[in-house]
């Protein structure tokens, strides 16, 4: 049913989305098919079907790239999913002041990102300075900075970082999503008898499915495009830990160190897969799309 | 038993509120240290403010007053990106939410694609596409991509969808307002708290995105205070020593680094503060209707 | 004509007025050269220069710009003059750069940034009185694209307090060397001489025992044998002395090696190291106490023949967009001669940070060294002949070595390996980085 205007059918809502489109096509969609324009040709702008995959796949940093990159984001989603709904579940059902401030703590770091959080890191992970040196002499067996980073224990160190700053706003998130749940069906729980633990995990954790699912979909698309973490503690390590660590590391190496541009968009377009079959996976699976619900 | 399960709870929770507060103390202590200090004192001692004075005096000093000019520019690069993505964007979402035209889906699906992919990998694509329009060394070049906001949309479109009862619309209409005349009355007062949300994500995001802004700026003094510290860290001598040895002139140590993370974290810290209450109420505000 | 003493007043006049009138035009030429204004980017390190440059010239408008000095392998220079290479604008005039072979690339497309400095472009008096090893360096296809701005031949530094404290001799080849550390491990553990863990590890111990890792065989051929002996030989020196930590495998630049090394611990016997080492890192860095260090000729493995390695010597590059060519060739070759050839100035250490390329200002900055109190002995000649002695076998390639190093061997020697086990990774990884860069690579 459109609306008339003076006799002109407008389809009802359009004028309202027309200013966004331009952004989505410009940022959005264009890029895309840039990316795989650039990927499939060659300098010249000649087809040269998959050549530009199957090189990059060749280059001796890709393999390893991806494998630190596949490691990174696993240990990560595994670290917020357990440690998130776990603070939060441990959290939630104390009332009162307590929850808020323990809440408010775990906030704090979220403010510190990207640049920011890889600092203060540099700083923690340096035995010299660290208020953390104890755990790093004793417990991961680190005395130097070089110890600290070594090659090994990277994607944890960057998983930790990532789950330092990210993990606050989703137990806030999560903790207002317990929130909803009426306070009745708690009540009635447990004087059917229900334990602390069968409280959290057979009531309150299916509740908030929805939410973990949402946290794994942003969380899965940051984690596959790390950059800065790696690139930053490649400048103060002095190159102890490489400048191609992370896929996206590698295409903005091939694109200004080797002015190869062709190669840099077919790892993004290698990146654009991995996000685009985790988002339908994802989103089929959780019916995110399903907007008359 | 029920003590010792208090107890063990507690435990867990203040060892991770050690976790994520102790690098914040330290990194708001470190400055009142001097360098030497700073290794060899306690790491959560407090110095003195003449040290942070003096923090700030070599800070302020390096490269002509540079660090100011980096706090300016992302102050000036989110607050217009996120002008601009609150006044498409939330139009867009009522849209997208009550409308009906052809090719509703069609957008509202990209939306939600774009939203999840990695928006770094199209950086280089977006790097050329900008290139391709005379675009790169001028600000626009940062302020346009980072207009898009797909998350933004979707915030509003949710709101909307979920707030915003037909019947509502279709009696403005009955009355005879006009499209706009019933966005006008009716969407636009509601809008406060989903235009509060987008503000927020989006000032963050604009904040902190480090990778768009690295590769279509060539001149460091457009650069926003996020690729500004990377360039601090490398640029000075305590982090990245020179082959020649000296720049002990530059006076920039740990202290000075430590200082140009912690105010470049406090805008984006007092959005975040002041958001955390509407965040929490505006994310649910769908699901709590539900 | 009488011969009188008018006559003799107007000859006077007449030359003195010739005399005045060429200078105030050679003045003036001299202040034309140099006015407009100029974009400069410098490290920290050569910061204090191109100020003093800015208060000395008041009509050069200078416009200093500080970054990292794409040191220890970035990509800082790569991406912003392919960036400016896009926007058709935005080129400073003058780089400095803290990687020696970063010229190379400059020079070749699709980069394309540096200018011709042949042909008298960079007054030809200047480079004739630069070592010819320098400006071979700068010499990139046929073309003198750079000027170094200063050389860092490798001497070895002792500290001759405590070697004579001990009873050491003074070494002259590698295995007299080693044999200290062998003997200090036992009798004064704690103490070192030598740290292999800095990014450049490989010019001070590899480059210097002649080890072919970069032996260039043509313009895109190079020569990279890891197994050639003379690299196992010095990694089989390297490995014992590095287990019995007489040898330490910490950057010289860390707080742990100032901590555990450095200051009143003043646990450093001897370091090989290049000529700007002498008050950078001993005096500035590690503030080890004075009166103690000098230096002596680099090591020889043996009888043979005296070369040495080679950290730094960051070239001056002139960009060929520029529009005020006299002001940038200024500006450089000021850099190069006259700031450093006046040890007068106040902050000289700072102007002058490192043995300078310029010969005259060479003779200059030894002389100023030895008169430093820092040193127990002038540490001058030393340096001044190790500037010959470096080993042409090491060419410079388009790509960094450094990170290949940092990133397959140091992290390794810090986790317990040995030396010589990361050889064939060293060598595996240079070959790497060269085929990438598009080189073609050789063993033999």
């Amino acid at each position: 049913m459109a609306a008339r205007v003076r006799g002109l059918r407008v389809p009802r809502g359009l004028p309202f989305v027309l200013p966004y489109l331009p952004f989505l096509i410009a940022f959005g969609i264009a890029p895309t098919i840039y990316a795989l324009d650039l990927a499939f040709t060659n300098v010249g702008g000649g087809w040269v079907g998959f050549h530009n995959f199957v090189r990059t796949y060749h280059d001796y940093r890709f393999v390893p790239a991806f494998k630190h990159i596949l490691l990174y984001t696993t240990v990560w989603l595994a670290a917020l999913v357990v440690l998130v709904v776990g603070l939060v579940l441990l959290l939630h059902g104390r009332v009162g002041r307590t929850a808020s401030t323990f809440r408010f703590l775990y906030y704090i770091p979220g403010a510190l990102a990207g640049a920011a959080s890889v600092l203060v890191w540099l700083f923690m992970l340096d035995p010299v300075v660290s208020p953390g040196s104890f755990i790093l002499h004793h417990v991961f067996g680190a005395t130097l900075f070089a110890q600290a980073i070594a090659p090994a224990r990277l994607p944890y160190v960057f998983a930790m970082i990532a789950f330092w700053t990210g993990a606050g706003g989703w137990i806030v998130v999560m903790y207002g999503a317990l929130n909803t749940i009426p306070p009745d069906l708690e009540e009635a729980a447990r004087i059917d008898g229900a334990g602390p633990f069968t409280i959290a995990f057979r009531l309150k954790l299916p509740l908030i499915r929805k939410w973990i699912a949402y946290m794994v979909i942003l969380s899965f698309a940051t984690g596959t495009q790390l950059f800065v973490e790696p690139q930053l503690v490649n400048q103060a390590s002095l190159g102890l830990v490489p400048d191609t660590w992370s896929p996206n590391q590698l295409a903005y190496q091939l694109a200004f160190r080797y002015a190869d541009f062709n190669a840099a968009a077919a790892i993004a377009a290698d990146l654009l897969l991995i996000g685009l079959v985790a988002a339908a996976v994802i989103v089929t699976w959780t019916g995110l799309f399903r907007t008359d619900d | 038993m029920r003590h010792t399960a208090l107890g063990v709870r507690l435990l867990v929770l203040i060892t991770f509120a050690a976790f994520f507060i102790v690098p914040v103390v330290w990194l708001v202590l470190a400055p009142t240290k001097s360098d030497g200090a700073l290794v060899s004192h306690s790491p959560l001692s407090f110095g003195s403010f003449h040290q942070v004075w003096l923090a700030w005096k070599h800070l302020d000093a390096f490269s002509d007053h540079i660090y100011r000019r980096w706090i300016l520019n992302s102050l000036f690069y989110a607050l217009t990106a996120t002008a601009i993505t609150v006044a498409v964007g939330v139009p867009a979402g009522y849209g997208l939410a009550l409308g009906n035209f052809p090719g509703r889906k069609v957008i509202l699906t990209l939306t939600l694609v774009a939203m999840i992919m990695p928006g770094a990998a199209l950086v280089l694509p977006i790097f050329l596409e900008l290139d391709a329009l005379h675009l790169i060394g001028s600000v626009f070049s940062v302020i346009l991509p980072f207009s898009f906001f797909p998350f933004g949309v979707y915030l509003a479109y949710i709101y909307y969808a979920t707030a915003l009862p037909k019947d509502l619309l279709d009696a403005s209409r009955v009355d005879g307002c006009s499209e706009w005349q019933t966005f006008q009355r009716i969407a636009l007062p509601l809008a406060k708290p989903v235009v509060a949300l987008v503000f927020f994500f989006s000032f963050v995001a604009d904040w902190n995105n480090f990778f768009l802004p690295l590769t279509v700026l060539a001149d460091s003094k457009q650069y926003p205070i996020q690729v500004g510290l990377s360039d601090l860290l490398s640029s000075t001598p305590s982090f990245n020593p020179a082959q020649g040895g000296g720049g002990q002139t530059v006076n920039i140590f740990r202290p000075e680094l430590a200082l140009a993370t912690l105010l470049a974290v406090v805008p984006v810290a007092i959005v975040f503060l002041l958001s955390q209450r509407s965040l929490v109420r505006g994310m649910l505000g769908g699901a709590v209707k539900q | 004509m009488k011969f009188n003493r008018r006559w003799l007043a107007f000859v006077a006049l007449v030359v003195f007025a010739t005399t005045a009138l060429a200078t105030a035009a050679a003045g003036s030429a001299r202040s034309k050269a140099a006015s407009g204004s100029l974009t400069v980017w410098v490290d920290s390190v050569r910061l204090p220069a191109a100020k003093l440059y800015q208060k000395t010239h008041p009509n050069v408008h200078l416009n200093i710009v500080t970054f990292d000095g794409d040191s220890n392998g970035a990509t800082t220079l790569q991406a912003k003059i392919q960036l400016w290479n896009r926007t058709g604008h935005g080129w400073p005039d003058v780089i400095f750069s803290e990687q020696v072979n970063d010229p190379v690339w400059m020079a070749q497309k699709p980069f394309d940034y540096a200018a011709d400095l042949e042909n008298n472009v960079f007054p030809t008096k200047i480079v004739k009185q630069i070592p010819a090893p320098s400006i071979a360096q700068c010499t990139v296809n046929g073309h003198l694209v750079c000027i170094q701005d200063n050389l860092a031949p490798e001497v070895l530094y002792y500290n001759k307090k405590l070697m004579s404290q001990f009873g050491y001799q003074v070494p002259t080849t590698w295995q007299q060397w080693a044999q200290i550390g062998a003997d200090v491990a036992k009798k004064h553990p704690g103490y070192i001489i030598g740290t292999v863990g800095d990014s450049y590890g490989h010019w001070l111990y590899l480059w210097a025992d002649q080890c072919p890792l970069s032996t260039l065989k043509g313009p895109n051929t190079v020569l990279i044998n890891a197994a050639d002996s003379h690299c196992t030989r010095m990694a089989n020196l390297l490995d014992p002395l590095l287990a019995d930590k007489s040898v330490s495998d910490v950057t010289v630049f860390s707080p742990d090696f100032a901590k555990q090394y450095g200051g009143d611990a003043d646990k450093v016997l001897m370091m090989p190291g290049p000529a700007w080492y002498a008050l950078a890192v001993f005096r500035d860095t590690l503030k080890l106490p004075a009166g103690e260090w000098t230096t002596s000729t680099p090591l020889r493995w043996g009888t043979e023949p005296v070369v040495t390695g080679q950290v730094g010597g960051g070239p001056w590059i002139i960009s060929k967009h520029t529009k005020n060519m006299a002001a940038a060739v200024d500006f450089v070759q000021w850099n190069v001669a006259a700031a450093k050839l006046n040890t007068k100035v106040a902050n000289y250490s700072a102007i002058a940070p490192g043995l300078p390329s310029y010969g005259p200002a060479a003779k200059a900055w030894l002389a100023w060294l030895g008169k430093d109190p820092f040193f127990a002995a002038p540490p001058g000649a030393a340096i001044g002949k190790a500037s010959n002695q470096i080993w042409k076998g090491w060419g410079l390639v388009t790509y960094p070595d450094q990170p290949v190093w940092s990133n397959s061997v140091v992290t390794q020697l810090v986790a317990g390996k040995s030396l010589s086990s990361l050889l064939p990774a060293l060598g595996q990884g240079l070959s790497q980085a060269a085929q990438a860069a598009g080189y073609k690579v050789v063993s033999h």
